[in-house]
């Protein structure tokens, strides 16, 4: 009786199995690094019916996120300004009325205009959570999380994109660490604050008046270390008895 | 093997240049593999509806019936606020600057006026008030710096230090001339703190 099996096919099963595991590994490096918010959602950048220019409004002209994002402060909601908010500098007469980019204001809200509908402003939204998750934005800027720790310098874009991933790990980080990301409350909206901005007499002070310790013992406690976001944030978090929450019914009710 | 390799080689530099590196610009709706609980079925945010004939998710009460903890302005409660986010409501001098057919003089009992009201106005002006009028009320914004728009009131001059504070406080509300109504957002105890910061500015710059 003869040889069934070709002397070639020795190796066959070794090699199957070789190819199987580089094939495996590449699938799998494709998923590792690509199946997460940090390649699905970082970058996101639609177009909106009007193309609104935050790096005009936020950062040459210097207004306030609060102006239009009007109930940050008050809402888990961070709202879109009403038509009636942007018609407020851009109306009849005043800011670029005529400007073609406003043609869906003057559509929702001109009813002297010939193409007037009524319909609202359709603007895109960016940053979605899973519908499982309950973010609150009120709770966040109402204790020393500033808007750019999550968007990004939204100042300097003049078309907003999604700046960080919002995965449930990266709000964790931050949970977890809560010192890396608070700052004065009134420099929550100031994007491009940096903690040397922060006088240190003053801070040792208003740190005095929320513990009742003094502030010269404040100020020796910290002597050789160095000046920095940590330092801050690890001040206010006791000061404000900032405790974030980490168990999964913070978020997921 | 050695066509395998090569396939798998090809394979792989093609995925890797159509994905492209993390953090790209993009503007197609993101990818989602599993969107099932991501996306309920539920009423958002300032998101319209298919459940109502009329397209709106955000609803008025039902007529005739009250939410809980919501205060009618007629029922014996006027001049005060069920809460600080109260937008408008009653034709009482706190929620209008009005006393029947004129502006009224002074600010409201229910209100206290110390540090922190005025404060609360300095934020609120800040944010609000500073485009047109300026950090220091006088007029000159950034609006009065890029644009040749008819200019915002001086709110320090002698005119607006001559108004009574209900005048003001409707001016806010309703919006004058150019100015368009802001009191859909900004809550009527904090038109009231920017009233009395504004006159803070009038004496600060006599």
């Amino acid at each position: 009786m003869g040889n069934i099996f070709p002397r070639w096919t020795n190796l066959l099963a070794v090699k199957i199995l070789i190819c199987l595991g580089a094939l495996g590994t590449c699938v799998i490096a494709l998923a590792w690094y690509s199946w997460t918010p940090k390649y699905t959602r970082v970058g996101y950048m639609p177009q909106q019916p009007i193309p609104f220019d935050h790096s005009l409004h936020a950062g040459q002209l210097g207004m306030d996120c609060r102006y239009c994002h009007t109930f940050v402060e008050n809402s888990p909601h961070s709202n879109v300004p009403s038509a009636q908010v942007c018609w407020n500098c851009h109306g009849p007469g005043k800011v670029k009325s005529d400007s073609p980019k406003l043609e869906p204001l003057r559509q929702a809200l001109d009813e002297n205009y010939e193409k007037y509908t009524g319909d609202p402003i359709r603007w895109v939204q960016l940053h979605k959570t899973p519908d499982y998750a309950y973010f609150d934005h009120s709770v966040h800027v109402n204790r020393g999380v500033s808007c750019v720790k999550c968007h990004g310098k939204v100042n300097e874009m003049p078309v907003v994109y999604h700046h960080e991933s919002l995965s449930m790990s990266w709000c964790l980080d931050c949970h977890r660490n809560p010192e890396q990301a608070l700052r004065p409350m009134d420099q929550i909206t100031n994007l491009d604050w940096e903690p040397e901005d922060l006088e240190p007499d003053e801070f040792y002070a208003y740190l005095a008046g929320k513990t009742g310790k003094s502030a010269d013992d404040l100020k020796k406690s910290d002597e050789g270390k160095e000046w920095n976001q940590e330092l801050i944030g690890a001040h206010l978090q006791q000061a404000w008895n900032v405790h974030p929450p980490q168990d999964c019914a913070a978020c997921h009710r | 093997m050695r066509w395998f390799f090569l396939i798998l080689a090809i394979a792989v530099v093609a995925t890797v240049y159509a994905l492209g590196p993390r953090g790209e610009k993009f503007s197609e709706t993101p990818f989602e593999l599993f969107p099932d609980m991501d996306r309920q079925y539920k009423q958002k945010y300032q998101k319209p509806s298919q459940f109502f004939e009329d397209g709106k998710g955000a609803r008025k009460p039902v007529a005739g019936t009250v939410p809980i903890g919501f205060k009618f302005p007629h029922a014996g409660n006027e001049g005060d606020l069920s809460s600080d986010l109260d937008y408008s409501a009653g034709d009482d001098y706190l929620n209008t600057g009005l006393f029947g057919d004129f502006y009224g003089q002074g600010f409201p009992e229910t209100l206290e006026i110390d540090e922190d009201f005025l404060a609360r106005g300095k934020e609120r002006y800040q944010i609000t008030c500073t485009p047109c009028h300026g950090d220091s009320g006088n007029g000159q914004g950034i609006v009065a710096k890029y644009w040749a728009i008819p200019p915002s009131a001086n709110l320090i001059d002698e005119r607006v230090s001559a108004m009574p504070e209900g005048q003001i406080f409707w001016t806010i509300t309703h919006g004058k001339g150019l100015m368009g109504p802001y009191n859909g957002v900004v809550s009527v105890r904090d038109r009231w703190a920017i009233v009395a910061y504004v006159q803070a500015l009038q004496a600060g710059s006599k």
